[in-house]
């Protein structure tokens, strides 16, 4: 068979847009954002002339911002542990459980992925607010006197992002546990095991990359969320992503700007490869 | 745990990711200016409010013309980088999947403000619709791919081999064995690009040009300082939208969309 000349460049072809795609507007701009973090600041500009290590000095000699990454990762950690209590039943019922209740709940889950998120936020605020149903309806049945701060403080930002990501942590586990064989629970079962035994000796451990993958999802997702916690935190509580956003939009501090939007990425991925190395010796032992 | 017991707290965290959806569209129907409840009778008043608001109008023509292009856009070059992954990618097959997918895995907040700096450096800017069609592209780019090359799998390449020896060309191949067999991963692709591409907010909050917006930043804004119903009927349109077209897609198409 003769082989035209093109046919080994063809393929190529269509990877090709796709490849530009990304180059260039996905690779180059997350390296122009690092040499942007070194920048001088501006007079009347986004940046000025020259590099400096200034942004970086700055961002650790304000305790402020240390002390609001802080509160980031810590509101990111409350949220993933909350999510992995809360989905982790779920996941297994979906997974394991009577097949009429599986398809509805699957869909349940997966149904408030599609709803926009400040739309999903805006319906916290309507509940959460000190307006909101729940504190009208407290009131109202003699509960309590005034309204409970549930709105413009961490504990109503965690509420509204578990509620944004929990599908996030419910979906790797359930296809985690589908993958596990049941026969291996139904052995443990027969040598004697109790269900809890079961549970614990073989299905927790067999879904850990499941646990591992949500975990590891909602938390980044969590560090980087701008809406929900603009919209519930208000003016009140900031978390990093929205100080970024802010300082950007409003101040147009462009090089310090990519140098806290840096440090917050890079402590989150340092958190993110502990967790992966501490669940992988989990999973060896 | 016991079985009905685990049953009902399925059920009570089912009701927990619904609950903040079904307030938003049960108060759009609500009569009084304050949002409470249950709501002080039934109304369509705030959808009239809406329907009146050149604003929001405005903003769901902007979204829905966005949607349209990244949809077409990404549409083309997800499924051509679709048929490049399944059929001839060979040992660079996980990474083209990783890159592929890495718009999903970065965090939105960064890859945005990285494209707004860069469309400013190579003096692009946010006055054209440029940079914001490419952030949607980028963020939907990855759910195109995923539906296409899951349909693609159970794709023999020995039907393309059969066509080419009776003398079909490349695109004759294309459009008449490939493209019928792959069309509900297409599709299926495109409609969920277009319903990111509506819902996105963050990479369109940071690229907008200025007097430009999209519906959900249009809601965003005005959630800032108003708290009238007009917001939660708003809202409801917009969920119906999405709704809508996962439903058709769904039943009357017969399309199995994956999201994950």
């Amino acid at each position: 068979m003769i082989v035209p000349p093109r046919k080994r460049f063809g393929p190529l072809l269509l990877i090709a847009p796709a490849a530009i795609l990304l180059g260039v507007f996905l690779v180059l701009p997350y390296l122009n954002i690092v040499v942007m973090s070194f920048r001088m600041p501006g007079q009347g500009t986004p940046y000025g002339p020259g590099f400096t290590l200034g942004n970086y000095g700055k961002f650790f000699s304000d305790f402020f911002y240390v002390q609001q990454v802080i509160n980031t990762l810590w509101i990111g950690f409350l949220t993933t542990f909350i999510c992995l209590v809360l989905g982790y039943p779920v996941a297994w019922q979906l997974a394991r459980g009577a097949s009429t209740f599986r398809a509805l709940g699957y869909a349940l889950v997966l149904s408030p992925l599609l709803v926009g998120i400040v739309i999903r936020s805006y319906g916290w605020t309507i509940l959460l607010g000190n307006n909101g149903i729940i504190n009208r309806t407290l009131t109202g049945w003699g509960l309590i006197d005034g309204p409970l701060p549930l709105m413009y403080n961490a504990l109503g930002i965690i509420i509204a992002l578990v509620h944004v990501f929990l599908p996030f942590m419910i979906l790797p586990i359930m296809s985690a546990i589908q993958g596990i064989d049941p026969s291996l629970e139904a052995a443990a079962r027969s040598l004697g095991a109790s269900k809890v035994t079961s549970f614990r000796r073989i299905t927790l451990p067999l879904s850990l990359p499941g646990i591992q993958a949500g975990c590891i999802l909602v938390f980044v997702l969590s560090l980087s969320a701008y809406v929900t916690p603009s919209l519930i935190g208000g003016l009140r509580v900031k978390t990093m992503a929205v100080t970024v956003v802010d300082a950007l939009i409003d101040t147009f501090q462009w090089p310090f700007g990519s140098a806290l939007a840096l440090m917050l990425s890079v402590t989150g991925a340092i958190f993110v490869v502990i967790f992966g190395r501490l669940t992988v010796m989990k999973w060896k032992a | 745990m016991s079985k009905p017991f685990f049953t009902v707290y399925c059920l009570i965290i089912y009701a927990f990711l619904l609950a903040p959806i079904a307030v938003v569209v049960i108060a759009s129907f609500n009569a009084g200016a304050f949002l409470t409840f249950p709501p002080q009778g039934l109304s369509f008043r705030w959808y009239l409010v809406f329907f009146n608001n050149e604003v929001f109008m405005r903003a769901i023509r902007t979204s829905l013309w966005i949607a349209t292009l990244t949809m077409v856009i990404s549409g083309i070059i997800g499924t051509m980088a679709a048929m490049f992954y399944v059929t001839h990618a060979g040992k660079l097959k996980e990474t083209v999947r990783v890159a592929m997918l890495a718009p999903l895995l970065l965090p939105e907040v960064l890859t945005a403000i990285s494209l707004l700096f860069f469309v400013y450096s190579v003096g692009l800017g946010t006055q054209n619709l440029v940079g914001m069609i490419v952030g949607h592209v980028l963020i939907t780019l990855p759910f195109v791919f995923i539906n296409v090359s899951a349909s693609m799998e159970s794709y023999d390449p020995a039907w393309s081999l059969a066509a080419q020896s009776l003398g079909a060309g490349r695109f004759t191949r294309f459009r008449r064995i490939m493209l019928p067999l792959i069309k509900p991963g297409v599709i299926g692709g495109c409609l969920f690009a277009f319903i990111i591409s509506f819902d996105v907010f963050t990479i369109s909050f940071m690229l907008k040009g200025v007097g430009m917006s999209t519906l959900p930043i249009q809601l965003f804004d005005y959630l800032r300082t108003n708290f009238t119903p007009e917001a939660a009927a708003v809202s409801t349109c917009s969920i119906v939208l999405t709704m809508a077209v996962v439903v058709i897609s769904e039943k009357v198409l017969g399309l199995r969309i994956h999201r994950f």
